[in-house]
C-alpha cells in the first residue's frame, strides 16, 4: 500500500468511532459502524433522540463523501424491574 | 429482607433531563436503598451531576453510587462526587457506608474499579511504565474494596463497582475488549473478603448474572443489559455470606 492508495475502510471506521467518543454532546462508546458500499451503516443504542440525531450530523462530518444511515435505536428503560430473591 | 434496587450506566446530560424520574414510580414502595453502579454523567460535567441530583431529588430512599469511567472524563470527578454528596446521594470509592432496615443492617462498599483482564488474559505489571501504571491502579482499587469489605460487620455486604469482577457478566461483549472491562483482581479481592452480592455496570453487552469463583452472585445492571430503570434484589435475613 502506498500513501496515495485509499485509506482502508476498517482504518476510517476506528476514525468515527474515535469521533463519537471524543465529541462531547455524545462521547459515545457503543455504536457499531459498519463501512460498505459507499455508505456508514450505524447500529446500537443510545440515551436519547437528540444524541441519535447527532450521531449522523458528527459521523457525516468525518466522512462527507459517505451516506451516513443510522440504523440506531433510543434505549427505552419503561418496563417493570425484575424482582430477584438472593439465597 | 433487604431490597436494593440497582442501576448503572445513566449517562445522564441535558438532553435527559425529564427522563428518568417518570421511571422511577413505585421504587420507593419495591426497594429499600438505591444503588447506582457508576456513568452517571454523560462527560463527567458536574453540570450533568446537578441535573441528575434533580433528576434523583426527593426519592425517598437512601441513594449509593460509585463513579465510572464518563464520570472521570473531564477530570472532575471530584466536583461531580461533590455535588453528589450534597444533593444526599453517598458516594463511595474505596469506601463504605452502612444503613438499617427493618432491624437488618446492610453495608456497602463501592469502588470504581478499573480494566486488566480476566483469568488467563489478564495484563501483567510488567514493562513500560504505562502499562505498570494501567495494573497498578486497579491493584490498588482492589486492594482498596477488599480492605473496605473487610471494615464491615453488618449482616449484609454488597461490593458496589463499575467495572466488572468476573467474566461471567462479560459474556456478550466482543472478547477483545475484556481487558478494558473489568478485573479478576477485582473479584479476588471480593472473595477474599467475602460479600453477599457484587454489582457492577459499565460492559453494555455483557449479561446481567454471574458469579465469582466463590460463588459470589455478580449482577451486571448496566441499562443497556437489564433494559428497565433498574432492578430489585433481595438479600435474606439469614444471610448467605461465603466468608468472614
Amino acid at each position: 500500500m502506498s500513501s496515495s492508495d485509499p485509506v482502508p475502510d476498517a482504518y476510517l471506521a476506528e476514525h468515527v468511532r474515535d469521533a463519537l467518543a471524543q465529541d462531547p454532546r455524545l462521547s459515545e462508546l457503543h455504536v457499531d459502524i459498519t463501512m460498505t458500499s459507499g455508505k456508514v451503516f450505524l447500529t446500537g443504542t443510545v440515551g436519547s433522540e437528540e444524541r441519535r440525531a447527532y450521531l449522523t450530523t458528527v459521523v457525516q462530518g468525518v466522512m462527507p463523501d459517505r451516506e451516513v444511515v443510522n440504523h440506531t435505536i433510543v434505549e427505552s428503560p419503561a418496563g417493570e424491574p425484575d424482582v430477584e430473591k438472593l439465597p | 429482607m433487604i431490597r436494593i434496587a440497582a442501576t448503572a450506566d445513566l449517562h445522564f446530560g441535558p438532553d435527559l433531563a425529564g427522563t428518568i424520574r417518570p421511571h422511577l414510580g413505585g421504587l420507593t414502595e419495591r426497594a429499600d436503598v438505591l444503588l447506582i453502579a457508576g456513568d452517571v454523567t454523560r462527560v463527567g460535567d458536574p453540570e450533568e451531576a446537578v441535573g441528575l441530583a434533580k433528576e434523583l431529588a426527593g426519592l425517598d430512599v437512601p441513594i449509593i453510587a460509585v463513579l465510572g469511567n464518563h464520570d472521570y472524563h473531564s477530570d472532575r470527578q471530584a466536583e461531580i462526587a461533590e455535588v453528589l454528596e450534597e444533593s444526599g446521594i453517598r458516594v463511595l470509592e474505596r469506601e463504605t457506608t452502612t444503613l438499617e432496615v427493618d432491624g437488618s443492617t446492610l453495608g456497602v462498599a463501592g469502588a470504581k474499579g478499573f480494566g486488566g483482564g480476566v483469568i488467563g488474559a489478564s495484563g501483567s505489571d510488567f514493562g513500560e511504565p504505562e502499562m505498570k501504571a494501567f495494573i497498578h491502579h486497579t491493584r490498588a482499587i482492589a486492594e482498596g474494596l477488599r480492605r473496605a469489605l473487610s471494615e464491615l460487620d453488618t449482616e449484609h455486604r454488597v461490593a458496589l463497582l463499575h467495572y466488572a469482577p468476573v467474566e461471567t457478566t462479560l459474556r456478550g461483549e466482543r472478547l477483545e475488549i475484556y481487558p478494558f472491562l473489568g478485573s479478576y483482581l477485582l473479584g479476588e479481592a471480593i472473595d477474599g473478603a467475602g460479600a453477599d452480592l457484587i454489582l457492577h455496570g459499565h460492559a453494555h453487552r455483557g449479561m446481567e448474572r454471574g458469579v465469582t469463583l466463590g460463588g459470589i452472585p455478580v449482577r451486571n445492571v448496566a441499562r443497556p443489559v437489564i433494559q428497565r430503570a433498574y432492578n430489585v434484589y433481595c438479600l435474606s435475613s439469614d444471610g448467605s455470606r461465603l466468608t468472614d
